[in-house]
């Protein structure tokens, strides 16, 4: 393996293998309880006892920020299914049908990119109501248009192939054609496209934790984190802005990652 | 053939495009509106009184038609699209105005930053491509390359609370938040500017790189023409169609930015409004904000468009846009060599 002699990509392992243990077994990595102030110890900055510091109650921000992660990364990880079965069936459908269908679809799809994700995202929290499942849905809306793009692209070139004709010819229906040769010569781009959109999706997601639109306040999301420590930015910045650089961290591991599925060295 | 008459059969189909993409948007948006579950109307009402609210059937309907909520999803849909073409976007449910005075009120604030942002991330990108284009060593181009994934990877507000930290707190030197004092947007533009900018250098930058390596480039460089000249006059040309295909696209991402940089820096604008109706469950106001953001990008569209018939007389005939590369730019030179 070539790539695990690239000091970048075997980093971004080792962020991403962290952020599995903090949503699997946070209690493993975290040092106090997340929800328990100590009034006297409130505001310290970082120090070998609280690593990241404490904020205004007291509370151990490095803890809270482990205990977040889950919140954080499943609104994403919702964002993407969504994403990826909303896209992917409007994809194979439009892919399929072709003709008019496909052309109306693939302009509506055009829409659908066109109009920010955020904005997309912010129509449906404000229909459905606040909470992380609203936000992954809203963000997985946002992304459904490229996934409808690339499995249509994906089925236009695998449906005219010699052993699909063969597998029709032979008499196999549409689901089996679908199940047995679209999806899973279709499955490595989306995964490719699947792994770079989590990466978009977190962002997504904690920008509208940090607009206050997530799970109400004591839940440690990291956008939430940093918005409420944005209050104390004069004389403790590491509130808001520690939150911020977990957040740029696991983004940008989550995008070599995904740069090294789809291909990239 | 008639040139007006040609004139207007090759802008027709673009104005065409135009107002689809705001039908286009309208539909969608109406579609999320009305098919996910929940009411608007009671939500908003039970965000303005701050808890569950009981009103009596006669004077919900009478909101309702206040606010063009009422009546089958059909007939919402063709009253509040008859509205649209008279330039109306309805009522805030949480304040009572008209959704077009909000705009028109915050809208100058937003774009004011916008434009600065926008001015900042294409010298930001020229400047860079121009570093990397310049780079004697490659270890030195690459790192330079290696800023776009970064620039793409940091969140908004992260930018913005640095930028706050160190220049506002640390430095003194700029305000942190408002929109009165001199100076104010500067960190927002900035703020806003950082992704806009990453995304630029990225394709501006594979353009230029792309044009260096080619033959009319390589005889300018055994001519001895200098760097600069040659940068100037045979690259950044190459690489402005490709650019300004993806300027177009910017709108999404700087509108989509000031909800985030407006609450970050405590400003006025159109982002800021979004925040507080989503807040507010204020549906009206949401939709109306999509719907002007998505006139403004088929606008923006729509010159870039008409811009390239001015810097590429080939697409004029066709009326088509060339591919997203500076490769259109070479090959007729290759047809005549």
């Amino acid at each position: 393996m070539r790539l695990l002699r690239q000091p970048g990509f075997v980093i971004s392992l080792l962020v991403l293998l962290l952020v599995a243990v903090a949503i699997v077994a946070p209690s493993l990595l975290s040092t106090h309880d997340p929800y328990l102030s100590v009034p006297k110890d409130r505001l310290l900055p970082p120090s070998a006892e609280y690593l990241f510091g404490t904020d205004n109650l007291g509370r151990d921000l490095y803890s809270r920020v482990v205990h977040g992660t889950a919140l954080s990364i499943v609104s994403a990880a919702l964002a993407v299914a969504v994403g990826v079965v909303v896209g992917g069936l409007v994809g194979l459908a439009s892919g399929f049908l072709g003709g008019p269908v496909d052309f109306a679809i693939m302009r509506l799809v055009d829409v659908l990119v066109a109009i920010p994700g955020i904005l997309l995202a912010l129509i449906v929290v404000a229909t459905l109501g606040f909470g992380p499942v609203s936000i992954g849905l809203g963000v997985g809306l946002g992304a459904a248009g490229s996934f409808a793009r690339v499995m249509r692209s994906q089925v236009l070139r695998v449906r005219n192939e010699e052993y699909v004709e063969a597998a029709r010819t032979l008499g196999a229906r549409m689901p089996a054609v679908v199940f047995r040769h679209v999806l899973p010569n279709a499955a490595r781009p989306v995964i490719a496209v699947a792994a770079l959109e989590l990466g978009t999706a977190i962002l997504g997601v904690s920008a509208l934790t940090f607009l206050g639109f997530g799970a109400p306040p004591p839940a440690p999301e990291w956008g939430a984190l940093s918005a409420a420590g944005r209050d104390f930015i004069a004389a403790q910045p590491w509130l808001s802005i520690i939150p911020g650089l977990v957040i740029l961290a696991v983004v940008l591991a989550v995008n070599r990652v995904a740069r090294a599925i789809g291909g990239e060295r | 053939m008639n040139a007006t008459l040609r004139v207007l059969r090759y802008i027709a189909p673009k104005l065409a495009q135009f107002i689809f993409v705001v039908l286009a948007t309208y539909t969608v948006v109406f579609l999320l509106i009305t098919f996910l579950p929940g009411d608007p109307l009671l939500a908003a009402l039970a965000s303005k009184s701050g808890g569950d609210t009981i009103v009596d059937p006669e004077a919900l309907e009478r909101l309702r038609q206040q606010y063009g909520l009422a009546g089958t999803p059909w007939e919402q849909y063709w009253h509040r699209l008859g509205m649209l073409v008279h330039g109306d976007l309805g009522i805030s449910i949480a304040t009572g105005q008209p959704v077009a005075t909000m705009i028109a009120r915050t809208l100058p604030n937003s774009v004011e930053i916008a434009l600065i942002a926008l001015v900042i991330a294409i010298v930001i990108a020229v400047l860079f491509t121009f570093l990397a284009f310049l780079a004697p060593v490659r270890w030195l181009r690459n790192l330079l390359l290696q800023i776009p994934p970064f620039g793409v990877a940091i969140p908004a507000f992260l930018t913005g609370l640095l930028l706050i930290s160190f220049f506002s707190f640390t430095l003194g030197w700029l305000p942190s938040s408002g929109s009165r004092q001199p100076g104010s947007a500067i960190l927002p533009a900035v703020t806003l500017a950082l992704p806009v900018g990453a995304i630029l250098f990225q394709v501006f930058s594979a353009a230029v790189l792309e044009a260096q390596a080619s033959q009319h480039v390589f005889t300018a460089v055994a001519k001895g023409v200098p760097p600069w000249r040659i940068f100037t006059a045979h690259l950044l040309r190459n690489a402005l169609l490709p650019t300004i295909t993806v300027l177009g696209l910017t709108i999404g991402y700087l509108a989509a930015g000031t909800a985030v940089v407006e609450t970050v820096f405590s400003r006025d604008g159109i982002g800021r409004m979004t925040v507080n109706a989503v807040l507010a469950r204020d549906i009206n106001v949401i939709q109306g904000i999509v719907l002007m953001i998505a006139a403004v990008y088929a606008t923006v569209n729509l010159v870039v468009d008409l811009a390239y018939g001015v810097i590429d007389p080939r697409t004029r005939r066709s009326g088509r846009r060339p591919a997203r590369t500076a490769q259109p730019a070479d090959e007729p030179k290759e047809v005549t060599a």
